[in-house]
């Protein structure tokens, strides 16, 4: 995935010179194509983030694509006000990669893990968000960006957990893709590294159907509510805060719509311990083992 | 415009009307004279406080009508109380502070990108300077060489709740700009022809060094009552105050 999105930030580099490419000291290895063949278009911001976003700003409104590229702990969290006023508020088309999104930075502790992001640009007005399972949704996602008028964030997660669908899905932006068809009476809805989770938690539930939501916003709220009407219930499981994120969006559309119980999976407290990706995942219950707990107790028992 | 809104930062507009009034009379490249204009100069106004100054030389060229500055602040307009991109001539959403500097700085490289040959005068507060984010932003404009940026401090020495020397005392800015490579000059900010001979002489020197002015102001400059008295930073205009203030501006 991580190679994927080296070579197609590259390719759309050196299709549109306007595209450049803006990271804020960080990116080792990940930019080596981009650097070797659009070194014209590379901006080293150096550490400073809010500079950076004001910058692609003004670069937008000259007539730039601006790139910017961070860990999601610092873009877009350190500078979600710089976009805001200074991208959003203009409609200006800047494109935002926040890397290591949720607890892949797990050894580094609280200040380079970001399990927020989407419920804070959830909120702000006029920026798309994305979050591919694989490197077949990155490029669907991609591709959606790029042809966005206005500013978009794509949620750079765990790279590394295989390929979730076999080519580029060709859907509309906002659909959930089905990962995995199903009988259950209670579906599964993920997003980025959670979607291959879901799909090994489907077997062990007995065939339940499983989405994957790649673009958080703007989501199909019509296939959203018809799942919701289709089933006795929805397990939301996302690497983000349960508030705010995928499951809190799911929810409100179900409850807005008359549909079934939502039950969301996702961080609920910072992580207290040092440990590796696996063990903070399972700190936060995203482990497949506490998942399946938790849904198996949930289908068990009536509505209260 | 004040008065028909009942609007606050009347001192902050006032300590940078010369500044804008000299920017727009004789340096900034306006194209077509159309807000919008391709290949235009920019104005940035960071310290958004200040806007009923650029709203005034907006109006001046015919960007704004009368009813617009009448309606400054009142319901359903875009005539906002700080700078909005929004309305036609504005460049950037400012008054949260930090903004405009990096915006103005994009801006700058850009032009130098595309050697459109189009320069970027940044209008800061000494005030603002307190904001992390115009020093990341300094450093940045030096790194990329970016002489076609100037930034102007309007240094009235007060910020909302004091003076600068009582909240984050700034020092010496001229010293501070020079240590960061900048090509700079002090004048008097009120002084329209020490103004237009910084710019000239800053102007001239496309030697990869970014350019500052600090302009010494007077906050509420102009009106004998307000000038240096930090209650006119938030304190909306009576009856009085305005016939008083106008005499003395009509005055002049």
């Amino acid at each position: 995935m991580r190679a994927t999105f080296s070579r197609i930030l590259t390719e759309a580099a050196q299709h549109d010179e306007r595209v450049l490419l803006l990271t804020g000291d960080h990116g080792y290895a990940l930019f080596d194509e981009f650097r070797k063949n659009c070194p014209g278009q590379y901006i080293n911001c150096g550490v400073a983030e809010q500079n950076m976003v004001g910058v692609a700003a003004g670069l937008a409104k000259a007539g730039f694509r601006p790139v910017v590229y961070g860990l999601a702990a610092f873009v877009p969290m350190r500078v979600l006000e710089q976009i805001k006023i200074d991208v959003c508020y203009e409609e200006l088309p800047v494109v935002f990669v926040g890397d290591g999104a949720g607890v892949v930075y797990a050894q580094l502790g609280t200040s380079h893990q970001c399990t927020e992001d989407v419920a804070a640009l959830r909120a702000v007005p006029n920026i798309g968000i994305v979050s591919p399972a694989d490197r077949f949704e990155l490029q669907y996602c991609w591709k959606h960006l790029l042809q966005n008028k206005g500013a978009g964030y794509l949620r750079f997660g765990k790279a590394d957990g295989g390929d979730v669908h076999a080519a580029i899905p060709d859907a509309p932006v906002g659909d959930l893709l089905q990962a995995r068809p199903g009988k259950e009476d209670w579906a599964i809805i993920a997003t980025g590294s959670m979607v291959v989770a879901a799909c090994r938690l489907s077997a062990a539930l007995g065939g339940a159907p499983v989405w994957s939501a790649p673009v958080l916003h703007p989501i199909n709220r019509a296939q959203v509510e018809s799942i919701g009407r289709a089933f006795s219930g929805i397990f939301v499981v996302e690497e983000h805060s349960a508030a705010g994120g995928l499951g809190g969006l799911v929810a409100e559309i179900v409850a807005e719509t008359g549909g079934c119980r939502v039950i969301r999976f996702g961080t609920r407290q910072f992580s207290e311990f040092c440990g590796d990706y696996k063990y903070l995942l399972s700190q936060h219950g995203l482990d497949d083992g506490t998942l399946l707990a938790g849904m198996t107790s949930a289908m068990a028992h009536e509505a209260p | 415009m004040a008065f028909a809104g009942s609007t606050v930062h009347i001192g902050c507009a006032l300590s940078i009307i010369e500044i804008v009034a000299v920017l727009y009379r004789s340096h900034l490249n306006l194209g077509d004279r159309t807000p919008r204009a391709a290949g235009r100069d920019y104005l940035v106004l960071s310290k958004g406080h200040g806007v009923m100054a650029q709203y005034a030389c907006l109006h001046e060229l015919g960007w704004l009508t009368d009813a617009d500055l009448d309606r400054y602040f009142s319901n359903g307009t875009r005539m906002k109380g700080l700078s909005d991109a929004h309305v036609p001539g504005l460049e950037v959403t400012s008054g949260s502070l930090g903004h405009g500097l990096p915006v103005a700085t994009g801006l700058a490289l850009g032009a130098q990108r595309l050697k459109s040959g189009q320069r970027v005068f940044c209008v800061v507060g000494d005030g603002e300077m307190n904001e992390g984010a115009m020093w990341e932003a300094l450093l940045f404009a030096g790194q990329f060489r970016l002489d076609n940026l100037v930034v102007i401090v309007d240094e009235n020495r007060f910020q909302a709740m004091g003076t600068t020397q009582e909240v984050i005392s700034l020092g010496s800015l001229h010293a501070k700009f020079a240590a960061f490579d900048y090509d700079v000059l002090s004048v008097d900010g009120h002084d329209e022809k020490a103004l237009d001979a910084a710019l000239d002489d800053l102007m001239a020197r496309r030697n990869g060094r970014p350019k500052a002015i600090v302009a010494a102001t007077v906050k509420g400059r102009g009106v004998s009552f307000m000038e240096n008295n930090n209650v006119w930073h938030y304190t909306r205009l009576t009856k009085e105050t305005f016939d008083a203030a106008l005499a003395e501006v009509e005055g002049r």
